[in-house]
């Protein structure tokens, strides 16, 4: 077996720029001490991957107004509860009142809407491909058992239409670091036609350290070739084609739309929504764009699209901590600015 | 809403229940104040205890309130003597409970050896919550020698009495549903000080491992000192099901919240006995000496990772909210 | 943006499986993936999103020998 950490330890080409899409990949190159297991010539770059980092301003509003609403609760993941819409976030407005629950499955909705018919239980839909999935199963489950009090609110985003844009956007990008679980659902082979597009190849790799340190040497080698190729390195659970069990029940429910990302706006098909047969289910997700960022000087947006690194932002680690947050990179524990922070990272 | 406001259906509920329990020669005066022999160097501390729920896997909010306070002295060198214990009862607060919480700070409280020598009771409206507030008291030895963090060197040894994240973990599990046979660690520790002490190691900070985890407190040290803390993770006690629940839940064990461990930097020499004395006592089956004081940037704390990288660690942010997404 | 975690069926009844990860057990949503107990399967969010199969080593190892050989 080739000594790929040598590799990257050593690797003494031309200087490369490696983005990960997925905020858990942001968290787990952190959690690993992967940059300090590279060397200085292999630069990696976090992407938009971080579902609560892109979400914008006017969706935490909605979801504020819905937790403040007579016999509404709001069940949600962990980390939305304490981003901030235009002025509050969910944490704040516990204190007036609102019914905010945290659970680690959206499915718990369904005891949850069970135990309490008179109330309705709105879930914070927020996610990706991988999540998708879940929510595709959790109104098939309340359709087959007659649950009629649950909602989702949701800012679903995917994949191929936000790597193309940064790709297109801002370009500068030499090879990307694929989402791993995204994957499970889509398929490797989603990849393909932006390898193609682009030039630049892919990897898709799972979360440990090795299996990243396998991904990246894969990533360099292939970019070290001028190679624009996808590569599949999590087979164990990633196939070509994706499970498509998963992709036709979400087809089922949800369509494709417009979405808005935090600091790109709206990108044109890079979102879901629920069907409209199946709108009796939504809490009121259509068109919410709007963005505001707190601080003037809050550079989140371009940070997002690996455009600047946190360390590039004014605000960073002064007027923006974990605890002080200005923007969603910060609150977020997969957020990219967060993870510079807490783990002191220079590169 | 009687009982509490000072009349007979208050001292009904002194009497029958925590008299009862914490009975000894100082309360059963039932002065307003109790008057004990004392020391030359006192240590004190209060804390208040708001979990929820009041009972759960390996403890309970009473067991929680007599430990947390016994070690606060203990990490201060003091041999712990006695405590105050107030409770705020919202009304509805079962009485089965109340007895039940008693009955368990008074052996916890046994076991450390400790008196609990005044007490009071409120009752407030509310839906049948229950608060323990306490007041500790610990005799300082008067040939200790000054324990301050500030005074880690380069050399100094870290030791971690055992596996991170426990109480943590199992107050979390209760709430997200999931199943599994963790117990909250809460555990006294002044017998580990003891061992520690009568040995003789040169100690150079102690602190129990509670909120904010092991990665905070060391922080601390390192931002006291002015040194660089390097720690291996391959070293660090962590159980096969804690670390599961971690993956579930996207957690970090060395952010999580312990109740009955507790971190030691000592002078390199005495490491192996400081182990020892850690694993000389029934709650330090697990101790490991974990890491040291290096070069290294000051106010700094690296970690070894298993990946056999290394990566910068600061204190905990925010709550540790499972992260799922 | 996806925390998930291998682990193994003990039991399926419907569209929900008890699945456990080193002696913490969850009902997991079991109705995107043919499951059985002990399988080894990726969860995520409470939900079950697909079988581990062994291609690991095998396609690993082709993948690197191609890499390297050129």
């Amino acid at each position: 077996m080739i000594d790929y950490r040598a590799y990257l330890k050593e690797y003494d080409g031309p200087p490369v720029r490696i983005m990960e899409i997925c905020g858990t990949h942001t968290a787990a190159i952190s959690h690993n001490g992967i940059p300090s297991l590279l060397s200085p010539k292999i630069q990696l770059i976090s992407g938009p991957g971080c579902p609560v980092c892109v979400t914008v301003t006017e969706y935490i509003d909605r979801l504020i107004e819905l937790s403040l609403t007579k016999d509404t609760v709001v069940a949600t993941f962990g980390d939305m509860i304490r981003v901030t819409g235009s002025r509050q976030s969910l944490q704040d407005v516990k204190a007036d009142g609102a019914q905010v629950r945290m659970v680690y499955s959206p499915l718990d909705m369904l005891r949850l809407a069970q135990e309490e018919p008179s109330k309705t239980f709105v879930f914070a839909a927020v996610g990706f491909e991988t999540t998708i999935a879940v929510y595709a199963a959790l109104l098939d489950e309340a359709i087959r058992q007659n649950i009629r009090n649950i909602r989702l609110l949701t800012s679903l985003k995917t994949m191929p239409r936000v790597i193309d844009w940064v790709c297109t956007m801002q370009g500068g990008i030499d090879g990307f670091l694929a989402p791993g679980h995204v994957s499970v659902i889509t398929g490797s082979d989603m990849y393909e036609p932006l390898a193609k597009k682009h030039g630049v190849p892919f990897a898709v790799a799972g979360f440990e350290g090795e299996q990243l340190l396998m991904a990246l040497y894969a990533l360099v080698r292939t970019i070290e070739r001028g190679d624009g190729r996808v590569m599949n390195l999590y087979p164990s659970v990633v196939s070509a084609k994706g499970n498509e069990t998963a992709q036709h029940m979400i087809s089922k429910y949800f369509t494709v739309c417009d979405a808005a990302w935090r600091g790109m706006g709206v990108v044109p098909d890079s979102g879901m929504i629920l069907r409209r047969e199946f709108e009796g289910y939504d809490a009121g997700s259509q068109f919410l764009y709007s963005d505001h960022s707190h601080h003037p000087k809050c550079r989140c947006a371009k940070v997002i699209t690996g455009a600047e690194k946190p360390n590039d932002c004014a605000l960073f680690g002064t007027l923006c901590t974990p605890e002080t947050p200005q923007g969603a990179c910060m609150v977020s524990t997969e957020g990219s600015c967060f993870s510079y922070f807490v783990n002191r990272r220079k590169a | 809403m009687s009982h509490g406001s000072g009349g007979k259906a208050t001292s009904d509920l002194i009497s029958s229940i925590f008299a009862h329990y914490f009975d000894n020669p100082v309360l059963a005066k039932m002065e307003d104040a109790a008057v004990v022999p004392g020391a030359a160097r006192l240590a004190m501390t209060t804390d208040s205890f708001v979990v929820t729920p009041l009972f759960f896997a390996g403890a309970d909010i009473g067991k929680l309130a007599v430990c947390g306070t016994v070690n606060d002295l203990a990490m201060s060198g003091a041999t712990p003597k006695y405590l105050t214990c107030g409770f705020i009862l919202e009304e509805g607060a079962d009485s089965g409970d109340i007895e039940k919480i008693a009955a368990s700070m008074a052996d916890t409280a046994r076991e450390c050896g400790v008196l609990i020598v005044a007490g009071d009771t409120k009752v407030i409206e509310g839906k049948g919550g229950i608060y323990i507030n306490t007041a500790g008291v610990g005799f300082l030895p008067d040939d200790l020698p000054a324990v301050s963090s500030a005074s880690c060197s380069k050399g100094d040894v870290i030791l971690l009495s055992g596996t991170l994240g426990d109480h943590h973990a199992a107050i979390l599990s209760a709430r997200m549903n999931i199943t599994n046979t963790i117990q909250s660690d809460c555990a006294p520790l002044h017998g580990m000080v003891a061992a520690l002490l009568a040995k003789n190691i040169r100690i150079k900070a102690m602190r129990d491992v509670t909120r904010g985890g092991l990665a905070t407190i060391l922080h601390e040290f390192s931002v006291a000192s002015r040194g660089c803390i390097s720690i291996d993770e391959d070293r660090i006690p962590v159980s096969a099901q804690v670390q599961g629940l971690c993956g579930i839940l996207g957690l970090d064990p060395l952010y999580m919240g312990n109740e009955g461990k507790m971190v030691a930097v000592v002078a390199a020499g005495d490491a192996d006995a400081a182990l020892a004395a850690m694993k000389s006592s029934p709650y330090g089956t697990n101790a490991a000496i974990i890491g040291s004081l290096t070069a290294g940037e000051p106010g700094t704390l690296v970690l070894s990772t298993k990946a056999g990288g290394t990566r910068m660690m600061t204190e905990l942010y925010g709550e540790g909210l499972p992260r799922i997404c | 943006m996806c925390v998930a975690m291998p682990g193994k069926v003990l039991s399926v009844e419907g569209t929900i499986a008890i699945v456990d990860f080193s002696g913490n057990s969850i009902r997991a949503e079991a109705g995107l993936v043919s499951v059985h107990p002990g399988d080894y399967v990726l969860v995520h969010a409470g939900c079950i999103l697909q079988v581990l199969s062994d291609e690991d080593a095998i396609s690993l190892a082709d993948l690197f020998a191609e890499l390297e050989g050129l």
